[in-house]
């Protein structure tokens, strides 16, 4: 435990009533909680921890748990509910879900005197709204006891919005905010005493990378210009720094949601293209050259026609920018330019040649697609991080090795050492995959397999019509694709209006491949045995050989040709067979078995590693050296892999702020571990450019919770104070709060103390808890029809927007109003509008020209048609729905709990409570019937009066159906049906 | 009045009172014309609609309950279209809200002329049109068609029809089954059996 981390909760423990922390990302929240329920003493009695939604805290503080006496187990809504209840008082600490804490509370199973202390684990997602917020008044008012402490390790989120921490602070009744920046004194003095030594490498991008970049940036920067042009969104927030983040879409829909429906097409399309862009960049750094430009094609099919941005100048240079990191043509008249060693080197001389080229040709296309033939030529540019990290581990272990000479000499304890992992932390699980086979095979080798990909997923995609021009020496190939693949015009049409020669080199290319494959199979052995050919084929026939030895193990070899492929396979098998191990054991999270394990695997690695590196001497694209054991950690996976591995030496390949955090208290926790830190930054990049913004963030963040502390407003004897004396008669401050009407009357009606049946399953949602502060008392149930009754007559069921659209689709609304109407005399259908969201459906532009079946109007017109009884209220808020709820219950009697439950609910003998109609009729033979093909509304009457019950039905011969449906074909449909032979499944 | 039972099965008819409403230049798709009716707007033998503006409503509060009441028993479907033209419209809404509730009218809301004449020209359209397309598509095939029939019986689930159809073979033979060889099918208990039965078995109408 880091000394930090004590000095926090004992502030937090100072103050009974609770409080709200908000600490830096990455300094460990998890372990802080897990330190908080170590702390708790059962004689004070329960201690529940709101489970997070997101579950990887949750298991993180699990995790920082084991080995502790203490266990904490989840209670769900699977316990049945005596055993909850027995729980409740067992005066342990829990996970709870708050759906069920809260429908236990106010169900009155669980008396608030049991509970101690409530723990929010995302305090930045609390609104005056959330369940939580709920729960604690629930609790409060019966507890006043009670502790609550909530956290955040997200203080950018805290500041988004007027006074959010002050309000966010109102709603669980804390008084305390606790803000600990990793500024703060007590931390950054911990951190850094004895910080880990850094070596910031920076590796500068290829020509072509800055040039893509620049362009996107470009780009953004236009977008930006046109959106300010809008004067729809704060000037302020309009900088290409905040662009880059993924808040950026907040900052702008916050502002733009509640106006979106009068939005113009193009401020949407724009909104929609900085997404985009922001994506572009950020992969820039994260994927290699081909995975990009696949990215980039897919872009282009999706979105041609409606972004602004693919149209712009500079989105025509960042395809031509990322085409160029992957292939180029050359001409075959032309001289050979191709010269096989160096090519970095030469690639970047050649590059600019290149580019001449292909602008010459675009321009000729046309005309010189059958004189002057193309070849296509590779160039597959690596990620430049990839060799920096290759040197970075060879360095690594070459310093290792020096000083495991010198300990021996000095006779030093080698314990300390033992685990000599190297981790290499990167975004994502895809990178991680693809440097560990950069690390472990070749870099070259990785691309060529991408390239492979990218070429057969091109010919899978479109096909070739028009005749290309491949290699003059082997101008064929055609015929072989042409018998795979399918050709259909639309694809054609769509082919040529890209650059066609280009195009056809692109699959003279994939056709070459295929054909390699075939035949690797025919001849296999012969074609890859040219020993000494290598050079050559680097520039020509590479795809052959590769292929050959990764993917064919052939039957036969010859001298030593052989022993190294046998090593090649060895080394595909083994390091995927350690992979898989490395997974498992972190999926078990053991983590005494897994140093172990790990160490193992990396033994495992280690010859792996020097068969390759003799292999790459053999191909001359590296010195003979050896790495240390590598461990591959993707960032989002969030596993405590630092207490997990101890690492001694950790890369960080893509810098990420949390993470640098967690390892600055990793090496305060270790201060005797010798710790080096590598971070690989991409020279001038935005990724330089985002880290440091991130950092800025987050310390603006702070600087203005800070401010907003000093002039924080919080009462010292709170709402939740005076409330908690006056049990259970509700606090008129909360619902005077946002009071819209304050009339003499409703001030009556809540002294009566009105009722809502509410469904379990809406608990979801804000509205019970809004209802509650409006002063109804909420019984939860499960209901068969409606979500909310609120009264014997009065049946609701509630819609949000998104919901609306969805269930018109699915038909459940149809079946749902069907219940509703069969059952209750007022059956209501609330479609509920969200605060923060425009008021209407669609701008008064969207509407089309006709009537169409998909609008929305439609379906509503077509609902209210066939349900003339059902009532609609329209609500803008969740508050505005509560204040409806009160005018209509108004006058009208108070539901009855136990005939709610019953509503719908066949008993014994299958009649159904309270249907008008199933004194009279077989309700459910008749919904079956009407389900039946060929039975519509209008015939099923008829077929009702024609024969007595279904099993008569099964009978009557299809010329007596066709009387009574009216129709030869209704009646042949419905008799085929009846009569189909049940297919057999064996 | 044979003419005016006639125009107003396929056309709007619109009450006086509309004229010089800015809502009846967007009625394009459907034919409307002026007659002496009580309502607003007729839009099928036993449907019609009152048009309010919330603006007109803030300074005649009282004017929709008497529109209402006017309406007497005549009309099945009566929608009260509400043009929502003011900037804050929650106060008046509740008050609109309640009185349409109250008093049998279902409230459409409308943020616009445009979306208010496409209410009045859908529902003119759509009279007598089926409700499939908000019934959900329906997969059409043999099997889930048959899942979709027998669920209607309560508890009965997909695997017990894949025991029904195995057993008997179509759905005209399990029909027609009887009590014990429904009882003899796996996973179906007394009670299935009996609802199963009694769907089936039990006229449509119990009181003849």
């Amino acid at each position: 435990m880091v000394r930090f981390h004590e000095q926090i909760i004992g502030d937090l423990l100072e103050d009974p009533n609770g409080g709200l922390v908000v600490l830096s990302s990455g300094l460990y929240l998890s372990k802080l909680i897990s330190s908080m329920v170590l702390l708790h003493s059962s004689s004070r009695g329960t201690l529940l921890l709101l489970s997070p939604s997101n579950p990887r805290l949750k298991s993180l503080i699990l995790h920082h748990l084991t080995g502790h006496k203490i266990t904490v187990s989840e209670i769900s809504a699977d316990f049945p509910a005596t055993h909850r209840l027995s729980l409740y008082a067992s005066n342990s600490v829990f996970f709870i879900t708050p759906r069920i804490l809260v429908v236990d509370l106010l169900s009155r199973r669980l008396s608030p005197t049991l509970i101690a202390g409530l723990l929010i684990l995302t305090a930045h997602s609390l609104s005056e709204t959330s369940t939580e917020a709920f729960i604690v008044r629930l609790l409060r008012s019966l507890n006043p006891d009670l502790s609550v402490f909530a956290f955040s390790d997200r203080p950018h989120a805290m500041v988004s919005g007027f006074a959010k921490a002050e309000r966010t602070m109102k709603c669980i009744y804390v008084r305390k905010l606790h803000l600990w920046p990793r500024f703060h004194v007590h931390v950054s003095d911990e951190l850094e005493r004895d910080p880990p030594a850094v070596i910031d490498v920076r590796v500068p991008m290829s020509k072509c990378m800055v040039g893509i970049q620049r362009s996107v940036l470009e780009v953004m920067d236009a977008c930006l210009k046109e959106m300010r042009r809008t004067n729809k969104v704060d000037v302020e927030d309009l900088t290409v720094e905040n662009g880059l983040f993924k808040s950026f879409d907040e900052i702008v829909r916050r502002q733009l949601d509640p106006i979106w429906h009068t939005l113009g097409k193009k401020t949407k399309q724009l909104v929609s293209d900085l997404k985009t862009l922001r994506k572009l960049l950020d992969y820039l750094v994260r994927y290699d050259a081909v995975t990009y430009l696949k990215y980039l094609d897919t872009l282009r099919v999706s979105e041609s026609f409606r972004s602004v941005w693919i149209f712009a100048e500079s989105s025509y240079k960042i395809f031509e920018y990322a085409k160029k990191r992957v292939y180029r043509f050359v001409r075959s008249d032309g001289v050979k330019l191709v010269s096989g060693q160096g090519k970095s080197v030469a690639g970047k001389k050649r590059k600019s040649k290149g580019a001449d080229k292909i602008e010459e040709e675009v321009g000729g296309a046309s005309s010189s697609s059958t004189s002057s033939a193309l070849v296509l030529e590779e160039v597959l540019e690596a990620a430049p991080k990839w060799k920096v990290l290759r040197e970075i581990l060879e360095e690594i272990e070459e310093e290792r090795q020096k000083l495991a000479l010198s300990r021996e000499e000095l006779m030093v304890e080698a314990e300390e050492n033992d685990s000599g992992i190297v981790l290499v932390a990167c975004k994502d699980e895809c990178s991680c995959m693809q440097l560990e086979e950069c690390i472990l095979n070749n870099p070259q080798k990785v691309m060529r397999e991408e390239w492979e990909k990218y070429l057969l997923s091109k010919v899978e995609l479109r096909d070739l019509h028009a005749r290309y021009k491949k290699k003059p020496k082997d101008p064929k190939g055609f015929g072989i694709l042409d018998g795979v693949v399918p050709i259909t015009p639309a694809q054609n049409a769509e082919a040529s209006s890209t650059n066609k020669q280009e195009h056809d080199a692109l699959l003279a290319a994939a056709s070459e491949i295929r054909k390699q494959a075939k035949m690797d199979y025919v001849v296999g052995e012969d074609l890859q045995l040219h020993n000494g050919s290598r050079k050559h084929e680097k520039v020509k026939g590479k795809v052959r050989n590769k292929k050959g030895a990764a993917n064919l193990p052939s039957p036969g070899g010859k001298d030593n040709n052989r022993n190294e492929k046998a090593a090649r396979n060895d080394i595909v098998e083994t390091s995927d067979s350690g992979n898989q191990g490395k997974k498992d054991e972190i999926n078990s999270l053991v983590a005494g078995g897994f140093c172990e394990a790990t160490s193992q695997g990396a033994s495992v690695d280690k010859p792996i590693l020097q068969k390759h590196n003799q292999e790459s001497n053999y191909t001359g694209s590296g010195s003979a050296k050896n790495l240390p054991p590598v461990h591959f950690y993707a960032l989002e996976s969030d596993q405590p892999i630092l207490d997990i591995l101890m690492p001694s030496v950790i890369i960080v390949y893509h810098p990420d702020m949390t993470f640098v955090r967690e390892i600055e208290v990793y090496k305060a926790e270790n201060p005797s571990k010798k710790l080096k830190v590598y971070f690989l930054f991409y020279e001038d990049s935005t990724e330089v450019q985002k880290f440091e913004a991130s950092i800025r963030r987050e310390n603006g963040a702070f600087e203005s919770l800070i401010r907003q502390k000093s002039m924080m407003m919080i009462p010292v004897d709170q709402d939740g104070r005076c409330l908690g004396l006056s049990s259970s008669v509700e606090p008129q401050a909360s619902s005077s709060q946002n009071s819209i009407t304050r009339k003499a009357g409703g001030r009556k009606e809540i002294e009566k103390e009105m009722q809502v049946i509410v469904d379990m399953r809406e608990f979801m949602s804000s509205l019970p808890n809004v209802l509650h502060q409006r002063g109804m008392r909420i019984i939860p149930v499960t209901l068969e029809v409606g979500d909310y009754i609120l009264s014997p007559l009065i049946c609701v069921e509630r819609k949000s927007i998104q919901d609306l659209f969805m269930s018109f689709t699915s038909g459940r609304l149809y079946n749902q109003v069907e219940t509703m109407v069969r059952y209750y005399k007022i059956p209501v259908l609330l479609i509920e509008f969200s605060q923060d969201k425009s008021f209407s459906f669609q701008s008064a532009s969207d509407i089309s020209d006709d009537v169409t079946p998909n609008s929305i109007i439609s379906k509503l017109s077509l609902l209210v048609l066939h349900f003339p009884r059902l009532r609609i209220i329209w609500s803008r808020s969740l508050h505005a729905t509560a204040e409806i709820f009160a005018s209509l219950k108004a006058n009208q009697d108070e539901p009855d709990e136990i005939k709610a439950i019953r509503v719908g609910v066949p008993s014994e003998d299958g009649i159904v409570e309270d249907d008008v109609r199933a004194e009279n009729y077989n309700t459910s033979a008749i919904e079956f019937l009407r389900r039946l093909p060929g039975v519509s509304d209008s015939n099923y009457r008829a077929i009702m009066d024609g024969c007595n019950s279904l099993a008569d039905l099964a009978l009557l011969p299809v010329e007596r159906l066709t009387e009574l449906m009216g129709g030869q074909k209704a009646a042949r449909t419905l008799r085929d049906f009846l009569d189909a032979k049940y297919p057999t499944l064996l | 009045s044979t003419s005016l039972v006639t125009q107003s099965r396929n056309a709007i008819l619109v009450s006086h009172r509309q004229k010089g409403n800015p809502l009846l230049r967007h009625i394009r798709n459907v034919r409307w014309a002026f007659a002496d009716v009580v309502c607003d707007y007729l839009l099928g033998q036993s449907s019609c609609a009152l048009y309010l503006s919330l603006r007109y409503h803030l300074l005649h509060p009282d004017y929709l309950y008497f529109r209402i009441r006017e309406l007497q028993k005549n009309f099945k479907l009566r929608i009260v279209l509400c043009h929502v033209d003011v900037e804050d419209a929650v106060k008046p809404l509740l008050e609109v809200t309640k009185t349409a509730l109250l008093h049998d009218c279902t409230l459409l809301c409308a943020w616009s002329l445009e979306e208010c004449g496409r209410y009045l020209e859908t529902i003119k359209i759509y009279e007598n049109k089926p409700a499939d397309i908000i019934q959900g598509q329906m997969d059409t095939d043999y099997l889930s068609r048959l899942n979709h029939a027998l669920t209607t019986v309560r508890h009965v689930n997909k695997t017990n029809v894949v025991t029904l159809g195995t057993t008997f073979g179509s759905l005209s033979h399990i029909m027609d089954a009887s009590m014990e060889d429904l009882a003899r099918c796996p996973g179906i208990g007394e009670r299935k059996v009996k609802r199963l039965y009694d769907t089936f078995h039990e006229p449509f109408k119990r009181v003849v």
